[in-house]
């Protein structure tokens, strides 16, 4: 259950920082939901992972759709990828490997 | 111990997060940019979305209301003439913000602040030939006038209130991609986007290569290879045309040595083909329409880039009712029509860019010989930021002439390294902003006239119709009262004698209204015949003239389609008069190639497969006749494709007439070429790439030249040398037709789309009808229309003080 709630915790405050600050707090947000809610190390690396990717694709293809693939298959293009869904996905996962890392340091730091 | 445990993930993170949000050689940051709140998706337009817009905005006098119609085309209305220029840098802002940036960047070479140092080069040309100083002149010029001055300052605040909104977020997804971000625009970038133009249309020079052609070849093969002007063309200004006497005495040519001299081993360059930068102009009379009303074409050719290179606009005050294209980066309407007056611009290609050969006064560092003595030179010091290596600091020497642009550190083409000055009509204080302001104002000829006036530079073929009934042309710029061959090859530039004298009184350049012929045109052929009074030289083309000329001399009862047919016209003179004497001295058996060849229609159409044997075998030919030109030594420019077409008809009489020709090599030149051409054929059938379309390739490419952003193939056809003159990256740039009847009947095409944005819909929404040669009838709303007149009208915004 504390999995499915730091996933969604994490992505949803993830949402609402970045929606005002850099990119990069996505890290904070995971590292914070980790080591307030604690998990182990690896469940805690998943909840971030997921929260973040989940909240990554949500928004891109969210807006990817009111936008019907213009920009995302020109990105494709340009990251050499087959086709924009890939691109998406590959994205996503970028943001959900920061969040993962972040998760892990502070279930790490919080040692449970 | 926890601790110990956690410093693995939390220095990992770190280490991601950092490598994220900084660029990694040419990869951009890519966390920032793969971000979808505030990165690239960021730029993912609605393909729905709702353009309606209130925009809150202290500086404006009175609000303002803008259109917005179904091609994404504004319309401003203003009560004043402030708030209609700030409401086109506004504009020009919202839709089109990195490229005004990055090209004014170019423009005064400031782009290795944001690429770093492998544009330094590129940096240093700009500066070094004085691009920044040339503004800095014009700007004063500019901003001596109330009214000039008023549309800068307006425009330049237009587009900061835009900037200030901006967060990073909203960027413009290339400040993403390049990690650099807007800065405040102030009134010289506007001024250095109008020398970008100055120098995209004026820059282009065969004074080196020609300096050293002369040296090399006897007098009179010289003459017949590189004839001053080519007296064969169908001249811009009709022939016959009566020309006034001149003003001004003809200027003798001074005595002693004028001319620099060059050796084959002072440079290594090979010249590109200057060949389809170019354009085609021209106005039909009444008489020879079918509405009675005169009809006005015009087609820059200029380079095919998206975000494109140009931006449509109407412009409305109570004093001024203007439609065309604008150049994001400047206000105003550069080539359209307003409710009385349509103009167009062709470029003239008078020769107003000449170089002087310096010599460094002996023993000193900082002079130059001067009539005698050495005179110091002014030294102007050009800072150049590079992206995360500090300032470059570039010393350009001026000299009376103008900056130094070339020297040993600084070598010039082929790795020249002899010292040269350059003396160029783009460098002088000039205020082409008030000739745009007046022109877009002007309700008649006499008001066209005045407006033009101002204009110095890039001297342009301006043709002109308006709704009186009245077609003209003008040949306009500021030009020089030159003595023979001034500044056609380097001059010594130690002499007062080779000085640029006298303007000639701009009343006095070539112009013609209402000739007889019914019609005026250009295509950047030779501007008069041999009777103007003044002398120039220039870089002529003839071939679309020719073409331009006999299509246009057919026509009766006219009507716009017809000149739809004309702007996209493929039809090849060269193949017209060079393929038969190519087909009579080949000597290879009928092949495939040569049956396609037999059966053609001269036509350069898209799909056609004897268009590309045509075009690789010419290409062939043309080397091969001129590469032992020079013997051992390397042919540095190749005498022009109509000078060369012109010699071989007079060579191929002479071979039927048993003389000696001319072109001694003709038929080995067509033979060789002929084979060599079968290699580059049987290359590009092996791709399947043996349609005309194909194997050309016409571009639009983004301006970072990333293919993501670019569209390639254009199935379209044309050349350099057709009136359709589609190249590879260069061609047709805008295409209007306008019919000046008591209503104004207006159509155009541009290769690309309003928005700047490769995340919209409206990014290259015109470019497949630009590509199938289909127009936009475009809506031109008079002082009185009212928004639910128009069901062409999407969305409104309005600009108001509170």
């Amino acid at each position: 259950m504390r999995f499915i709630i730091n996933i969604f915790l994490t992505a949803l405050l993830a949402a609402l920082a970045t929606w005002y600050l850099p990119w990069w707090t996505v890290a904070i947000v995971s590292f914070i939901v980790a080591l307030l809610l604690p998990q182990k190390n690896g469940r805690a690396f998943w909840s971030g992972f997921l929260g973040i990717f989940l909240m990554w694709l949500v928004f891109s293809v969210f807006r990817d759709i009111s936008n019907e693939h213009i920009l995302s298959a020109r990105m494709a293009k340009l990251f050499h990828l087959p086709g924009y869904g890939l691109f998406l996905v590959v994205a996503a996962m970028v943001g959900g490997l920061v969040g993962g890392l972040a998760a892990w340091s502070g279930a790490a730091l919080r040692g449970r | 111990m926890r601790m110990m445990r956690a410093i693995v993930p939390i220095l990992l993170t770190i280490i991601l997060v950092l490598v994220l949000d900084n660029p990694l050689g040419s990869l951009p940051a890519l966390g920032r940019l793969l971000d979808p709140v505030n990165g690239w998706a960021a730029s993912a337009e609605r393909t729905e979305r709702d353009f309606n817009f209130t925009i809150v905005s202290p500086a404006v006098k009175a609000p303002v209301t803008i259109w917005f119609d179904e091609y994404m085309i504004p319309h401003v209305h203003a009560a004043n003439e402030h708030d209609v220029y700030y409401a086109q840098g506004y504009i020009h802002a919202y839709f089109r913000l990195w490229q005004m940036d990055l090209q004014t960047r170019a423009a005064g070479g400031r782009v290795s602040e944001v690429l770093g140092d492998k544009a330094l080069n590129f940096d240093r040309t700009q500066r070094r030939k004085g691009m920044v100083y040339a503004a800095e002149n014009s700007l004063k010029a500019i901003e001596e006038d109330p009214r000039s001055k008023e549309m800068m300052n307006a425009y330049t605040d237009g587009i900061n209130e835009y900037i200030h909104t901006l967060k990073y977020r909203a960027y413009p997804l290339e400040y993403k991609l390049m990690g650099f971000a807007p800065e405040d625009w102030t009134n010289i970038k506007t001024v250095l986007m109008l020398k970008y133009m100055a120098d995209d249309l004026t820059g282009y020079t065969e004074d080196i290569e020609l300096t050293l052609l002369r040296d090399m070849l006897p007098a009179d093969q010289f003459a017949m290879l590189y004839p001053e002007r080519d007296y064969s063309s169908t001249p811009v200004i009709p022939a016959g045309t009566l020309f006034e006497p001149p003003l001004l005495q003809k200027v003798p040519v001074p005595a002693g040595d004028l001319w620099a001299h060059l050796k084959p081993t002072d440079f290594e360059a090979e010249k590109v083909s200057n060949e389809g930068k170019g354009s085609n102009n021209w106005a039909v009379s009444g008489a020879h329409t079918k509405s009675g009303a005169p009809i006005l074409c015009d087609d820059p050719h200029l380079g095919l880039n998206l975000p494109s290179l140009w931006y449509q606009m109407q412009l409305q005050t109570p004093g001024m009712n203007v439609y065309g294209v604008s150049l994001p980066g400047a206000p105003g309407i550069v080539i359209g029509f307003n409710d009385s007056i349509s103009w167009g611009f062709t470029n003239n290609y008078r020769d107003v860019k000449d170089f002087y050969a310096i010599e460094p006064a002996a023993g000193k560092k900082d002079a130059y010989m001067f009539n005698g003595v050495a005179v110091p030179y002014t030294e102007r010091i050009e800072r150049i930021g590079i992206k995360g290596k500090g300032t470059f600091y570039d010393t350009v020497n001026y000299t009376i002439h103008g900056p130094v642009v070339y020297d040993e550190r600084f070598p010039g083409p082929g790795k020249l390294k002899k010292p040269l000055a350059l003396c160029w009509m783009a460098h002088k204080a000039s205020n082409e902003m008030l000739a745009q302001y007046l022109s877009n104002h002007a309700r008649n000829y006499m008001e066209f006239v005045e407006a033009i006036m101002s204009f110095q530079c890039p001297a342009q073929n301006m043709v002109y119709a308006d709704r009186a009934g009245n077609i003209a042309m003008w040949g306009q710029g500021q030009f020089v009262n030159k003595w023979k061959d001034q500044g056609r090859y380097i001059m010594n530039g130690k002499d007062s004698s080779t000085l640029w004298g006298k303007v000639i009184p701009m009343q006095e350049n070539p112009h013609v209204l209402n000739p007889a012929q019914g019609y005026v045109s250009s295509a950047n052929q030779t501007v008069t015949d041999s009777t103007y009074p003044y002398w120039y030289n220039g870089y002529f083309y003839q071939f679309r003239a020719w073409r331009l000329n006999s299509l246009l001399s057919k026509l009766n009862g006219a009507t716009v389609q017809d000149m739809f047919a004309i702007q996209n016209d493929t039809y090849s003179i060269l193949a017209e008069h060079a393929l038969p004497i190519m087909l009579r001295y080949v000597q290879a058996k009928d092949d495939k190639y040569l049956g396609e060849l037999k059966k053609w229609n001269n036509e350069l159409s898209a799909e056609s497969l004897a268009a590309t044997v045509f075009q690789v075998w010419w290409e062939c030919l043309y080397k091969e006749l001129w590469k032992d030109m020079l013997a051992k030594d390397k042919v540095p420019m190749k005498p022009l494709v109509e000078r060369t077409m012109e010699l071989m008809m007079l060579s191929d009489s002479a071979i039927q007439q048993h003389q000696q020709p001319f072109l001694s090599n003709l038929t080995a030149a067509i033979n060789s070429g002929y084979k060599l051409a079968l290699d580059s054929l049987a290359k590009l059938d092996k791709a399947g790439n043996l349609q005309w379309y194909k194997a050309k390739n016409t571009m639009v490419r983004h301006l970072t030249k990333i293919p993501a952003f670019s569209y390639d193939e254009r199935k379209l056809g044309g050349w350099g040398n057709t009136l359709n003159a589609a190249k590879g990256d260069h061609g047709p740039s805008w295409r209007m037709v306008v019919q000046m009847g008591k209503e104004i009947e207006a159509y155009g095409v541009y290769p690309g789309g309003q928005s700047g944005n490769p995340g919209s819909k409206y990014y290259a929404s015109f470019l497949d009808n630009w590509t199938e040669g289909k127009y936009y009838k475009l809506n031109f709303f008079n002082n009185s229309a009212k928004q639910k007149d128009s069901s062409s009208i999407k969305y409104t915004w309005t600009l108001q003080a509170k």
